[in-house]
């Protein structure tokens, strides 16, 4: 034991360089994996980081009017309070829609706790006569926008009309027509003067929590002291996350196999370079072991040795993205804050820590394990034979092809295992840097333009209150408009289905809407009909077959002749003409419009022209895309870039590194026939450069299928139907595979340079 | 340590090889480097292996050191068969009973004279202070002395020898393996390590090293000649009158 | 032996003791003790050459001495021997000759034979190590003798070698 520690000592002490840039490489990686992990969370959960922003409330209690919910703020756990807020349940309408709202009384002062964000327009300021701020999720079922009237009907005869001031979006849970009411606030004066028996008066009141973990039991806690009788609904921050969190599982998936091969990539590059370290000690091994070390020593030295310095670098990793992290500009400072903030951060801290060590423990053990392996004996040769010289290898000398070129080439390509080996360590960090610009492009696809994701129209418009003749022929000669198509949605029942589908009647036999076809064609007589992939899958129908639809007892018979991009109701909807679902019912009226632009044309200047000319009766709303919620995504995938490029810099320079020790020894030899300086480095940064563009060719051509392959999966299963996969841009793959070559050669140079100059990596030739 | 044969006092001889053969296959050529060799060391003798290079005379020196293995034989060390023997087994053996020295890279670069000389001698479970008191002996018997900080790379090449016989007696081992342990020397280096050899062996140490420089193959007692992987000739050297005579009439001057 | 006594009387006339001293303080054991005689002989002979001349000194109460100086053609002599390189060793053609007639005579084995001149070579080495550790360290002339000589046997052992394997 005292001898394993002897050499130990002594070994890092003459490699403090290596030993060094091993703890560097290493908190280096952990930066990098934390980082993603951080990412991941801000990327992922759009709900989780308005909570945080917000200070949202972990629980929400209904209460009957003029209950004490003084008691909540002293529970044990309960770490602030909102509210309490006086409440009443009324009914909002706008036009022809209504809405259920729980109307809170609130002040123009900013809470604390679950103070809501404004999305649009402005809070409260709390003059007499002040409007209502509607929560967002409910405002975007009325077409609600701030400046529009509400009539607030309060289940008596008396209706009144409030303006509306402003939308606002909060943690809680989100407006379901019929199931959860939306959430609006207004001046305590008004909620006051709105208050009857029918409108269930009451109090809310939030209770934010120190320990998330602690929720049920507060709960419990909580209806206890105010009193099970006076308690009319509870709900927690689970339920707000689980109703919100549906749409995110593509991002979801990519982040987290993201941050799976991050760990893998991590874990290659540190084999490589404990690899290298352990080639270089080859002869220092040998020599141990004839002098008595047992393989089994031999390894447990180096695996504790690298062990060590692996923690070391965790640890200096995990403090630097602790301290430093929030001061990173751009999406990473703000997910590393929003990430420190959540609860279940430590936790999640020591588990990636953990994770990371422990990937680069095993790679050192496979590491350690070859170190055992070496023969005992100092001067056997441990080089494997490489190929002979190769008939091209002449040939290409005959042609007068530069030498440097030649031997370049011959010197990365000697070795075929080992030339595999190193480009697939690289090619790993390139597939995933690969997938996430397809997946960027993905997104982009979806934001513009939106037709090639089966969107086709770009505008919605929807008249207010009754409909005048010629507003179609109207809203067809706005300029920059290339065509109108009515539309109405309704909600159908299909056999074999509790829930509802939705039925959408899209453009007239004179006016057919352009529809994208995923798979199969177009829909165009009457009775086709497109189908989005949630559809076929719940209905377990495949193109081509025959559904039967019932619209309010209705029945319709349709012909899915396509497949189209759904991205909304999870893809359970069926597209068909409007004419087919007038044929049943005469009354079927288009309830919006939609519009389809020239190419070119600029969406909004469209939307503002619109409402001259339909006399200030329409509504304008864009089309909403996926891709609308997930502009921080953009931000996101530029970390995560990074962080890969990172991990494969770190395996670069090992390569590297070992490549040029190898050679070095034939370096000499060319020197000796007669290669200038500039030459030999041009020979190394030749190999370099031969072995990055086949890693990255290799990586860029596996990546594309696999982010192919991926997004696809992920489409079809969450509905949206698969097809919606982009490839990247040929120039941005050709950039990408220039800076990784570029990366390459600049890495090799100064090894070459060394090497040149006689001072090299091992040389090899001094005897001990 | 297991025994797999009880040992009835001492063996008659220290190193006993029967019917060892061992062949290298390497780039698909098969290279039968000992063939068939049978041989006994007694104690105390200075056995001098010669013969061309690439006859396999390192190879016969790795396999009595349980550096390699035999593809089949036996081999054993003071009565006690070891040609089974696992590696690891083989590392502890060769701690305190084996000492071997190579041509070329004997010491652990890393680690200074001091440290390799002591290595050994940790290994094999002695304290610290028992390793540096063998350390300082050595270091006086073989002419070390100031250059216990320096590290390999500082020594020559006679220096680096000296060092590495240090390191493989410190431990007193039964037997000493040498492979070409003046390959590497000049004429002044190898004067050294001859006459270091002769004192040891006058010592009372088993010595068996592969050469192919005569002025150390007759420093030795026997000589084995070895051919293409065969033992072609065992002659025990017995210097007498005549020769120092004809030894002198070789320098005389002519002309 | 001729060329040594002029090159020694090169540097100054001597007389036949002192040339013997000179030798013997040169080469030291190494050399085994020159004979007086032989000396006598050679000189004389040197002389009859004309390449040295002596001179008888007169001592009062000894046996006349006689002084030896180079010539002008001893001079040159020794210049010419400087100047040329020296021709080159002999080959034991004596152990050839028994290595070739072996098979012939069928009276011997050619393995055998090899072995025995090895033995030969090797003891003479031992002896000759004996011989440079015996002589002073700081005596280059001599060791240098030695090492010749060492270096010549070890070239003899390796045609040994080679005469093996040519014969198996």
């Amino acid at each position: 034991m005292r001898a394993i520690t002897r050499w130990a000592l002594a070994d890092l002490r003459t490699h403090r360089g290596q030993a060094l840039s091993i703890v560097l490489a290493t908190a280096g990686i952990t930066v990098a994996l934390l980082l993603s992990a951080a990412l991941l969370q801000y990327a992922v959960s759009p709900w989780q980081r308005l909570f945080t922003e917000t200070q949202g409330g972990h629980v929400w209690l209904r209460t009957t009017a003029g209950t004490p919910t003084w008691p909540l703020s002293g529970l044990d756990g309960v770490q602030a309070l909102s509210g309490p807020f006086r409440t009443d349940s009324v009914t909002v309408r706008l036009g022809a829609e209504t809405a259920a709202l729980d109307l809170r009384a609130a002040g123009p002062h900013r809470e604390d706790i679950a103070q809501p964000k404004i999305a649009a327009g402005r809070w409260l300021d709390g003059t007499q006569g002040d409007g209502i701020v509607l929560e967002q999720s409910v405002a975007g079922a009325l077409w609600a926008q701030p400046g529009d009237t509400l009539q607030i009907e309060t289940g008596g005869t008396s209706v009144r009309t409030l303006r509306v001031v402003g939308t606002a979006r909060t943690a809680e849970r989100g407006y379901v027509r019929g199931d959860v009411p939306g959430v609006g606030w207004a001046s305590p004066d008004l909620v006051g003067a709105l208050a009857s028996a029918q409108t269930h008066p009451g109090q809310t009141v939030g209770l934010r929590l120190a320990d998330p973990g602690d929720t049920d039991f507060v709960v419990q806690r909580a209806v206890a002291a105010v009193g099970p009788d006076h308690v009319l609904s509870v709900s927690t921050w689970r339920d707000a996350r689980s109703a919100a969190e549906g749409d995110n599982r593509l991002l979801g998936l990519l982040l987290r196999i993201f941050g799976l091969g991050a760990l893998l990539a991590a874990a290659v590059a540190v084999t490589g370079g404990v690899s290298t370290r352990v080639l270089a000690h080859v002869r220092d091994i040998s020599v141990l072991k004839a002098v008595g070390f047992t393989p089994g020593q031999i390894a447990g030295m180096f695996f504790a040795q690298h062990a060590v310095l692996a923690v070391l670098g965790a640890a200096v990793g995990t403090a630097a993205v602790q301290i430093a992290g929030t001061a990173v500009p751009g999406p990473i400072g703000e997910a590393v804050t929003l990430w420190q903030a959540l609860p279940g951060q430590s936790s999640s801290l020591v588990y990636t820590c953990a994770a990371t060590v422990s990937a680069i423990a095993a790679a050192t053990m496979f590491a350690a394990w070859r170190a055992a392996r070496i023969p005992p004996i100092p001067a056997a040769r441990i080089t494997a034979p490489g190929r002979r010289s190769s008939a091209r290898s002449r040939t290409a000398f005959r042609f007068r092809t530069p030498p440097s070129l030649v031997l370049g080439w011959r010197g990365a390509v000697h070795r075929p295992g080992r030339f595999a080996a190193s480009v697939a360590r690289l090619a790993l960090p390139i597939v995933m840097i690969t997938v996430a610009l397809s997946a960027a492009a993905t997104l982009d696809r979806f934001q513009h333009p939106p037709e090639r994701a089966g969107l086709t129209a770009q505008l919605t418009a929807r008249e207010d209150g009754a409909s005048t003749t010629g507003l179609e022929t109207r809203l067809t000669q706005l300029p920059g408009v290339s065509g109108v198509y009515p539309a109405t949605e309704v909600a159908a029942l299909v056999p074999g289905q509790t829930r509802t589908i939705t039925l959408r009647g899209l453009g007239t036999a004179e006016h057919r809407y352009p529809f994208a076809a995923a798979e199969g064609r177009v829909a165009t007589a009457p009775d086709e009909a497109m189908a989005g992939q949630g559809l076929l899958d719940a209905m377990d129908v495949r193109v081509g077959e025959w559904v039967r639809v019932t619209v309010a007892g209705t029945p319709h018979i349709l012909h899915i002749v396509g497949r189209s991009i759904e991205t909304e109701h999870n893809g359970m909807v069926i597209s068909t003409s409007l004419d087919t679902l007038q044929e049943g019912q005469d009354s079927l009226r288009p309830q919006f419009y939609h519009l389809a632009l020239r190419p070119g044309a600029d969406p909004a200047a469209v939307s503002r022209a619109l409402p001259q000319a339909s006399d200030g009766r329409l509504e304008i709303r864009t089309t909403a895309g996926p891709a609308d919620e997930l502009s921080p995504i953009r931000g996101v995938i530029a970390g995560l870039v990074a962080v890969l490029a990172l991990i494969g810099l770190v395996d670069l320079s090992t390569s590297i590194t070992a490549a040029v020790r190898d050679h070095s020894r034939d370096l000499r030899a060319l020197r000796a026939i007669g290669l200038t300086p500039r030459q030999t480095v041009a020979v190394i940064q030749i190999s370099a450069a031969v072995i990055a563009l086949a890693a990255a060719l290799a990586g860029t051509v596996v990546g594309v299928l696999t982010s192919h392959w991926l997004i696809d999966l992920q489409g079809r299963s969450s509905g949206i139907g698969a097809g919606i996969a982009q490839t990247p841009a040929l120039m941005t793959l050709l950039l990408a595979g220039g800076a990784v070559v570029t990366a390459a050669v600049t890495i090799a140079t100064l090894p070459a340079l060394r090497v040149v100059r006689g001072r090299g990596a091992d040389t090899g030739i001094t005897i001990y | 340590m297991t025994r797999t044969e009880p040992a009835t006092g001492p063996a008659p001889h220290l190193l006993s090889v029967t019917g060892l053969t061992k062949t290298h296959s390497t780039d698909g050529a098969r290279v039968r480097a000992v063939r068939g060799v049978d041989l006994n060391v007694a104690r105390g003798e200075f056995v001098a292996v010669t013969g061309t290079s690439g006859a396999g005379k390192s190879t016969l020196l790795h396999l009595l050191g349980g550096l390699e293995r035999p593809d089949s034989g036996r081999i054993a060390l003071d009565g006690r068969r070891v040609d089974d023997l696992s590696e690891a087994r083989w590392a502890v053996l060769r701690r305190r009973r084996i000492g071997i020295v190579f041509q070329f890279f004997n010491l652990v670069s890393t680690l200074t004279v001091a440290d390799n000389i002591e290595l050994p001698a940790l290994l094999a479970g002695r304290t610290p202070r028992q390793a540096r008191a063998s350390r300082e002996e050595f270091v006086g018997r073989l002419g070390l002395g100031g250059k216990e900080n320096s590290l390999p790379g500082d020594l020559a090449g006679g220096e680096q020898q000296r060092v590495a016989l240090a390191r493989a007696l410190v431990n007193e081992p039964d037997l000493l393996l040498a492979d070409e342990p003046t390959g590497s020397l000049d004429g002044k280096g190898t004067r050294e390590v001859i006459r270091l050899l002769t004192e040891l062996h006058q010592q009372g140490q088993t010595i068996v090293l592969v050469t192919h420089d005569a002025r150390v193959a007759s420093a030795a007692d026997r000589v084995i000649s070895f051919y293409d992987g065969r033992i072609t000739d065992d002659t025990t050297l017995d210097t007498t009158d005549q020769h120092r005579a004809a030894a002198a009439d070789i320098v005389k001057l002519t002309g | 032996m001729r060329l040594p006594l002029l090159a020694l009387l090169a540097a100054g006339p001597a007389h036949g003791y002192e040339l013997k001293q000179g030798l013997e303080k040169l080469f030291g054991a190494a050399y085994p003790q020159p004979n007086i005689g032989q000396i006598y002989v050679t000189l004389g002979r040197l002389e009859k050459a004309g390449l040295i001349a002596g001179q008888d000194i007169v001592q009062p109460d000894r046996p006349n001495k006689r002084i030896y100086e180079l010539t002008e053609a001893g001079r040159e002599s020794v210049d010419a021997w400087f100047e040329e390189p020296s021709p080159t060793p002999r080959v034991r053609d004596d152990f050839f000759m028994k290595l070739a007639l072996a098979p012939r005579t069928g009276r011997a084995d050619q393995v055998t034979l090899i072995n025995k001149q090895r033995r030969h070579y090797l003891n003479l080495m031992r002896a000759l190590s004996k011989l440079a550790a015996g002589e002073d360290q700081d005596n280059r002339i001599a060791q240098l003798l030695i090492e010749g000589a060492s270096l010549h046997l070890q070239a003899d052992l390796d045609w040994l070698e080679r005469c093996q394997e040519e014969l198996e």
